[in-house]
C-alpha cells in the first residue's frame, strides 16, 4: 500500500486520544483561574503549589509511598523464595501453588478489600493500616513471583551446583551466584509492583479511614466535594512521577524485557 | 541438589499460606455469604439480586459497555496497530512506547481529563457552541457515552500492543500474495489478517473485556451514580445499605467473568507454545 | 524483430521515499518470453519485479500489458502473478484453499472450482496433498503449490523472485526443469529475478543484466556470455581478466601495457576468461603465485606486470609449481570487446 495518508491518520487520531488527556490535564492545571477548564485562563504555577499545602494530599501521599515500598518489599520477601522452588523443584503441587499465588490478578480488587474490611477488620479490630498493607501486599505478590520467575527460568542451575561443588553452602550459593544475577529482575519486580501498588485503587476503596487514605482514594474524595484544578496539578504530577520511573527503569535496566 | 521437597515447601509455603489466609479465605467467605439465607444453603440471594431491575440494568449495562469497548477497541486497534508495524524501526519503537506511556499513568489522572473534555465547559462543548452546532452545552458526563470513552481511552493501549504481537508473527508476505491474487482490502483483512491474528485479536480481546468489567474509577468519575456498573453498584450498596448479600452476587458474578477469560487465554497461551 | 511489446516499460522511475532504485528504465517483453532480470542484491531488479505486479507505484514512466496502460491500475486488479521468494502460502489453509484462493476470489465455487484447482496441483504432482498444511511440506513442494496457485489464475505474466536460490543442487535441476515445462506447455510471458548467473545462463531466452538501477545489457544467454558490453558484466559473468583500454594500450596497475596486436579502435575495454589465455608462450612473463585443481582443469594465479591474472589448462597438462615463472599472451582476438568501462 503505497498511500501514506491512511496509516498516519489513524495514528495521529490514536495517539492524540491516548495521550491528548495528559496534556490537558497538565494545561489544566496551570491555570490562573479557579475552575477547572481547558483552554487554561492564564498561566500560574499557584495550583501545583496548592498541592503540596493540603494537608490529605500530603498525608495520604506518604501513606501511599509507604504501601508502595513496603508492600512490594513485602511481597518480594514471599515471592523471592516462592519463585525459586517453582522454577528450581518439582514440586509436588507446583501449579497449584503457582496458582494460588497469581489469584489476585484475576480477582478484581475490590472483592479483596471488601472481604478484608468484613472479615479482618471489622470483627477483629484488625488495624486498618495493616489491612490495607496486607491487601497491597496480596496485590503485588503475583507480580512478583511472574517476574522473578522469568528472570530465573533464563539462569541455569548448573551455576549453583558448581558454586556447591566448589564449596558453597546451598544458602550460601543463593546469594553468591543467583542473587547477582537476578538482581535487574527483582529491580524490574519492585518498580512493577511499586507503580501498580501506587495507582491502585479498588483494593483501598473499602479499606480507609480517618487519617487512613491512600492517595488515590483522597483525590477521588478530594473530587467529590471542590472541582478546582489542584486535582488535576496533583495527576499531573503523578504521571510525570510514574513515568520518570518507568523510564529510568527502561534506560538502566531495559525493563521491557521483563513484563 | 533441586530434590529436597522439604526445602521446596519451605520456601514456597510462605508465600502460599500468605494468599491463601489474607486473600483467598476471606473472598471464599465473602462468596459463601451470597449463597447462604437464614435456612441455610440457597441460591436465594441470586434471584432476589436479579429480580430487581435495575440491578438487571446495571448486569446488562456493564456487559452491553463491555463489549463495544471490546468491539470499538478491537477496529481501532487492527489499524493502529497494521499502521504501526509498518514504520521503520525507530518509529516504531517510538510509537509503541507512546502506546504503553499511559499504561504507566494512575486511570484516576486518565479518567479525570475527561471531565475537562466533557464538562459543561470542557473543550467538547466550547467547539459546539462556538461552531454553533448547540446553544446550550449538551451533558456529556454521566452518561454511557462518557464511561464508554473513558473505558476505551484506559484499555485501547492492551488492545494495539496484543495485535501488534500478533501482526508481528504473520508471515510477511501473505498480504502482498494476496493482494496480487486479486484480493481488495476487504479481502486481505477477512481472509488472511484476521484467520492469522485470531489468537492476538483474543488476548486483546479478553484483556480488553474483563478489564471494563471490573472497571470501578472510570465508571465512578464519568458515571457516577446515574450511569452504574457493577463495581460501582457495589461500593454504594455497601456504604449506603450495607447491603452484603448483593455485594457477595456480584463479587461471584464478577470473578465468574474474570476467571472464565483468564482460563481462556490460558488455553490459548498453551495451545500457542505447543505448535 | 517487430513483434508488438506484449510487457513494456517505459522511463520507468521507481524510489522509496527519497531514495531512487531505478532511474529511467525501458524494456520490451515479447509475448512467451522467459526473461531474467540478473544482477547483484541492490540493483533494482526485485524493485522492477514489484512495480510489474502492482506492490510498487512509479514515480514516473509508464507499464503497459497487452496493450493496455496498467501504471495505475491495483495490483489486484493486474492479470499478474507473483511467487515470492518465501512462497509466501497462507499459513491457516490447506494445499487446495491455498490454490482456489485466487479463483474463489472471481467467484468460482463448485465443480468449476474443484477442476481447475485439481488441474493445477495436477500440473504440478501435488494432487495427493491437496488437504495438508503448508508446513507439513518440504521448500520444493511449497514452492510448487505457490506456482500452481499463481497458474491456475491464467496470469498474462508470471513473476518469479530468486525462485533457484533457496533449493539444493538437485531440487534447483527439477525445478528448473519444472518451470521451463509449465512455460512450454502454457506459454506464458516469465519473468524471474536472480543473482546467480548460472541461473540465468541456463533458464532464460533473454537476460537483463542490472546494476545501480539502470539496465547493463540486454541479450541472449549466448551474447551475454560471450559478448558483455561493459566490465561489470563481464565480471559478472566470470571473465576474470578485465582491462581498460587507453590510447591503444591495456592500462594495468604498473602502467600501460602494449600488446602486440593492434587493439580495436572501439573498445573502451578488453577481457579474457581464464582459458583464454595462452599458458606456455608469448610476449609476457609472469610467476606462478598459486594454483588450484578442479578435476578437468587447473587454474593458476600469476604475478604479472599487469596485475594477478588467471588462467586455465587442462588438467592432462603437467602441473606447474608456485614460483616458477612462466611466458604467456593475451590473444586480442579471443578477447571479449568491452562498449563501456565501469
Amino acid at each position: 500500500m503505497n498511500s501514506r495518508l491512511f496509516p498516519v491518520t489513524v495514528l495521529v487520531l490514536v495517539t492524540a486520544f491516548l495521550i491528548g488527556p495528559f496534556f490537558i490535564i497538565v494545561a489544566a492545571s496551570l491555570s490562573e483561574g479557579e475552575t477547572l477548564a481547558f483552554p487554561p485562563q492564564g498561566l500560574s504555577l499557584k495550583w501545583v503549589a496548592k498541592v503540596f499545602e493540603v494537608e490529605s494530599f500530603r498525608e495520604s501521599f506518604a501513606m501511599s509511598m509507604l504501601l508502595a515500598i513496603g508492600g512490594t518489599a513485602a511481597a518480594l520477601a514471599l515471592g523471592i523464595p516462592a519463585s525459586y522452588a517453582l522454577s528450581r523443584y518439582r514440586l509436588p503441587f507446583g501449579e497449584t501453588v503457582r496458582t494460588v499465588v497469581s489469584l489476585p490478578i484475576i480477582v478484581p480488587g475490590i472483592i479483596v478489600g471488601l472481604a478484608l474490611l468484613r472479615y479482618l477488620v471489622v470483627p477483629f479490630g484488625f488495624n486498618i493500616t495493616l489491612a490495607l498493607f496486607l491487601a497491597h501486599t496480596a496485590l503485588v505478590l503475583p507480580y512478583a513471583v511472574r517476574v522473578v520467575s522469568a528472570s530465573l527460568n533464563n539462569l541455569r542451575s548448573d551455576i549453583e551446583e558448581a558454586a556447591v561443588l566448589l564449596g558453597s553452602s546451598r544458602a550460601g550459593a543463593f546469594f553468591r551466584v543467583v542473587m547477582p544475577n537476578i538482581r535487574s529482575g527483582i529491580l524490574a519486580a519492585f518498580i512493577l509492583g511499586f507503580v501498580t501498588s501506587f495507582n491502585q485503587v479498588p483494593v483501598s476503596l473499602f479499606l480507609s479511614g480517618p487519617g487512613v487514605r491512600t492517595l488515590p482514594i483522597d483525590m477521588l474524595s478530594y473530587m467529590e466535594v471542590t472541582y478546582d484544578p489542584s486535582v488535576a496539578a496533583l495527576s499531573a504530577l503523578l504521571a510525570f512521577m510514574s513515568i520518570g520511573i518507568v523510564f529510568l527503569a527502561e534506560r538502566f535496566l531495559g525493563f521491557s524485557r521483563y513484563v | 541438589m533441586f530434590h529436597n521437597r522439604a526445602e521446596a515447601l519451605a520456601l514456597a509455603l510462605p508465600a502460599a499460606v500468605f494468599a491463601a489466609v489474607v486473600f483467598l479465605a476471606p473472598v471464599v467467605i465473602l462468596l459463601a455469604e451470597g449463597f447462604r439465607n437464614a435456612d441455610g444453603w440457597s441460591v436465594s440471594a441470586y434471584s432476589g439480586f436479579l429480580s430487581d431491575p435495575l440491578n438487571r440494568t446495571v448486569f446488562l449495562r456493564t456487559l452491553r459497555l463491555g463489549a463495544a469497548v471490546t468491539v470499538v477497541a478491537a477496529v481501532i486497534g487492527y489499524a493502529a496497530a497494521f499502521a504501526i508495524v509498518n514504520l521503520p524501526p525507530k518509529g516504531k519503537g517510538r510509537m509503541i512506547g507512546l502506546v504503553v506511556l499511559p499504561l504507566m499513568i494512575s486511570p484516576v489522572a486518565r479518567t479525570y481529563a475527561w471531565i475537562v473534555i466533557l464538562g459543561r465547559t470542557g473543550i467538547v462543548n466550547q467547539a459546539l457552541t462556538s461552531v454553533g452546532l448547540t446553544d446550550e452545552p449538551v451533558r456529556f458526563l454521566f452518561t454511557e457515552t462518557a464511561v464508554f470513552v473513558g473505558l476505551l481511552q484506559l484499555f485501547l493501549p492492551l488492545m494495539i500492543l496484543a495485535l501488534i504481537s500478533a501482526l508481528e508473527n504473520m508471515p510477511k508476505d501473505a498480504i502482498p500474495a494476496a493482494r496480487v491474487l486479486g484480493a481488495n482490502w476487504f479481502q486481505v483483512f477477512w481472509k488472511v489478517i484476521l484467520p492469522l491474528t485470531r489468537e492476538g485479536l483474543v488476548i486483546g480481546g479478553t484483556l480488553v473485556f474483563t478489564g471494563s468489567l471490573t472497571a470501578y474509577i472510570t465508571p465512578a468519575i464519568l458515571g457516577g451514580s446515574k450511569v452504574l456498573m457493577l463495581e460501582t453498584l457495589l461500593y454504594q450498596r455497601v456504604t449506603v445499605a450495607n447491603d452484603f448479600v448483593s455485594a457477595s452476587v456480584i463479587a461471584f458474578i464478577l470473578i465468574v467473568m474474570s476467571f472464565a477469560a483468564n482460563l481462556l487465554l490460558k488455553r490459548l497461551a498453551t495451545a500457542r507454545s505447543k505448535r | 524483430m517487430s513483434d508488438p511489446a506484449f510487457l513494456s516499460l517505459e522511463k520507468l522511475t521507481l524510489a522509496y521515499g527519497d531514495t531512487v532504485a531505478v532511474k529511467d528504465l525501458d524494456l520490451s517483453i515479447r509475448k512467451g518470453e522467459l526473461v531474467a532480470f540478473l544482477g547483484p542484491s541492490g540493483c533494482g531488479k526485485t524493485t522492477t519485479m514489484r512495480s510489474i505486479a502492482g506492490l510498487l507505484k512509479p514515480q514516473s514512466g509508464r507499464i503497459s500489458l497487452d496493450g493496455a496502460d496498467i501504471t495505475r491500475v491495483a495490483a489486484n486488479r493486474r492479470s499478474v502473478g507473483l511467487v515470492f521468494q518465501s512462497y509466501a502460502l497462507f499459513p491457516h489453509l490447506t494445499v487446495f484453499e491455498n490454490v482456489a484462493f485466487g479463483l474463489r476470489l472471481k467467484g468460482l465455487s463448485g465443480a468449476e472450482l474443484e477442476s481447475r484447482v485439481g488441474t493445477g496441483l495436477k500440473s504440478v504432482g501435488l494432487t495427493s496433498f491437496a488437504d495438508r498444511k503448508p508446513a507439513e511440506l518440504s521448500g520444493g513442494q511449497q514452492q510448487r503449490v505457490a506456482l500452481a496457485r499463481s497458474m491456475v489464475m491464467e496470469p498474462k505474466v508470471l513473476l518469479l523472485d530468486e525462485p533457484l536460490s533457496n533449493l539444493d543442487a538437485r531440487l534447483r535441476l527439477e525445478m528448473r526443469t519444472e518451470l521451463q515445462r509449465v512455460q512450454r506447455e502454457t506459454g506464458v510471458t516469465m519473468i524471474f529475478v536472480t543473482h546467480d548467473q548460472g541461473e540465468a545462463l541456463s533458464l532464460a531466452d533473454r537476460i537483463v543484466v542490472m546494476l545501480n538501477g539502470a539496465i547493463e545489457q540486454i541479450g541472449t544467454p549466448e551474447e551475454i556470455y560471450n559478448r558483455p558490453a561493459s566490465a561489470f558484466v563481464a565480471d559478472f559473468v566470470g571473465f576474470e581478466n578485465i582491462f581498460a583500454v587507453e590510447n591503444g594500450k591495456l592500462r594495468a596497475g604498473n602502467g600501460p601495457i602494449e600488446l602486440p596486436e593492434p587493439l580495436p579502435q572501439d573498445a573502451a575495454g578488453l577481457a579474457w576468461r581464464p582459458r583464454m589465455v595462452t599458458l606456455g608462450s608469448g610476449p609476457f612473463q609472469g610467476t606462478v603465485r598459486g594454483a588450484s585443481f578442479s578435476g578437468s582443469t587447473r587454474e593458476y594465479l600469476l604475478d604479472t606486470p599487469l596485475g594477478a591474472l588467471k588462467a586455465e589448462v587442462d588438467a592432462a597438462v603437467p602441473a606447474h609449481a608456485a614460483g616458477t615463472t612462466l611466458a604467456f599472451d593475451l590473444p586480442v582476438e579471443k578477447a571479449a570487446k568491452l562498449e563501456r568501462f565501469n
